[in-house]
């Protein structure tokens, strides 16, 4: 068998080429952040720290939304590997309040994207929100399974 | 660059961004409660080129505060990966030439599922056996293996080299949110092994607040921690 051919049969070079991918990606993104602000006076919307972790059975997405009105939060899939967490602040911010004199502009939301890796069951997603933490849990789709001899 | 007379034998309290942000968000509470003026600041081509404004002044984002028997450091901003090991290792040298007599740097421990945990515990490392022992008369629990990755395992190196007494206490915490109930503990257990007592009222109850200004730091932190592998510190090490 020619060695490209076999390659794409290799179970280590596929696990090697999604970490290597998703860590591009996390470099992509990890960048995106840095170069733009993290709060949108337009949409009066502050970004939160979130995060994603796969693991075997599930992704696991959180969100730190201090100061938040736990019944405005809302996760909705935007397609199938992106996820939208929305959130109302129990008060408006200013930048005042930051110690910015030099910007104007309000804050009252929480808003967010997150960018899931692998395919998920956004049928069966299940949320919870403790100590300001949300945590979206979103069960992993079994696409296929590898038979051992 | 020294800026005023900097107190001699005195505890010297570090505060950097790390995970949570425990130990800056700690550090800088103490420099509030105390009302400790900043004596010196880190002049240094590796940090990038920033200064922190404050009532439209100035200040170099890494510096170091005085009073009495205390100095205290604290970054502002997050110290890019590579200009760690050289800058611990300036401030240890330096904490030494001013006769520091214990260097206690707080931290977090980052561990999986921090909200459900309403106390966090601290544990402690040390420079020497007498002071682990010191951690253990306390009741603070030691941390007996495993790995500590960035600024303050480099600093625990650097002051166990030079015979620098030198303790990490280390909350539980998150990794990548801010953390000021971490950083309440943190200060807690150094009360206990410094005697220096401290109101943690406003981090419990402000926290929210605190989480909400502290994002941006943390955000370029994590990316700073990411470079660093502070991930290691999950990794199981090998004894044989």
């Amino acid at each position: 068998m020619p060695e490209t051919r076999r390659r794409k049969f290799s179970l280590f070079d596929l696990v090697s080429d999604y970490i290597e991918n998703l860590e591009s990606l996390s470099e992509e993104m990890g960048r995106a952040f840095a170069e733009r602000p993290s709060w949108d006076t337009r949409t009066c919307c502050i970004e939160p720290l979130c995060s994603v972790f796969i693991v075997a059975d599930e992704v696991v997405v959180t969100a730190d939304l201090p100061n938040t009105k736990p019944d405005t939060i809302k996760v909705e899939p935007v397609n199938r590997d992106l996820l939208e967490i929305k959130a109302e602040m129990k008060r408006k911010i200013s930048f005042d309040e930051f110690g910015i004199t030099h910007r104007q502009g309000e804050f009252q939301f929480f808003r967010c994207q997150a960018r899931i890796p692998v395919p998920v069951d956004t049928k069966r997603i299940k949320t919870q929100f403790k100590r300001g933490i949300l945590e979206v849990h979103l069960p992993r789709k079994k696409s296929y399974r590898i038979r051992v001899e | 660059m020294e800026r005023k007379a900097v107190p001699s034998n005195a505890t010297m309290l570090h505060g950097l961004p790390d995970v949570g942000l425990v130990g800056l968000i700690a550090t800088s509470h103490v420099i509030s409660q105390l009302k400790m003026d900043e004596v010196a600041y880190v002049d240094s081509e590796l940090l990038p080129p920033v200064v922190v404004l404050h009532e439209g002044l100035p200040y170099a984002p890494l510096r170091i505060f005085g009073d009495g028997g205390l100095v205290a450091t604290i970054s502002e901003a997050a110290i890019p990966a590579k200009a760690v090991p050289p800058i611990m290792r300036k401030l240890v040298e330096w904490g030494q030439a001013k006769s520091v007599k214990l260097v206690v740097s707080m931290g977090g421990m980052p561990v999986q599922d921090r909200q459900d945990i309403a106390e966090p515990k601290v544990y402690g490392a040390a420079s020497n056996l007498a002071l682990l022992k010191t951690l253990s008369d306390r009741g603070i629990e030691i941390l007996k293996g495993g790995f500590m990755v960035g600024p303050y395992a480099l600093i625990m190196r650097y002051c166990a080299e030079r015979n620098v007494p030198a303790i990490a206490l280390l909350a539980q915490s998150f990794y990548n949110y801010p953390d000021p109930e971490a950083a309440a503990a943190a200060i807690r257990e150094l009360g206990k092994i410094t005697g220096i007592s401290i109101d943690v009222s406003k981090l419990v109850e402000g926290g929210e607040e605190i989480r909400l200004r502290a994002r941006d730091v943390m955000r370029r932190t994590e990316q700073e921690l990411n470079r660093m592998k502070k991930t290691q510190e999950y990794d199981l090490p090998l004894y044989v």
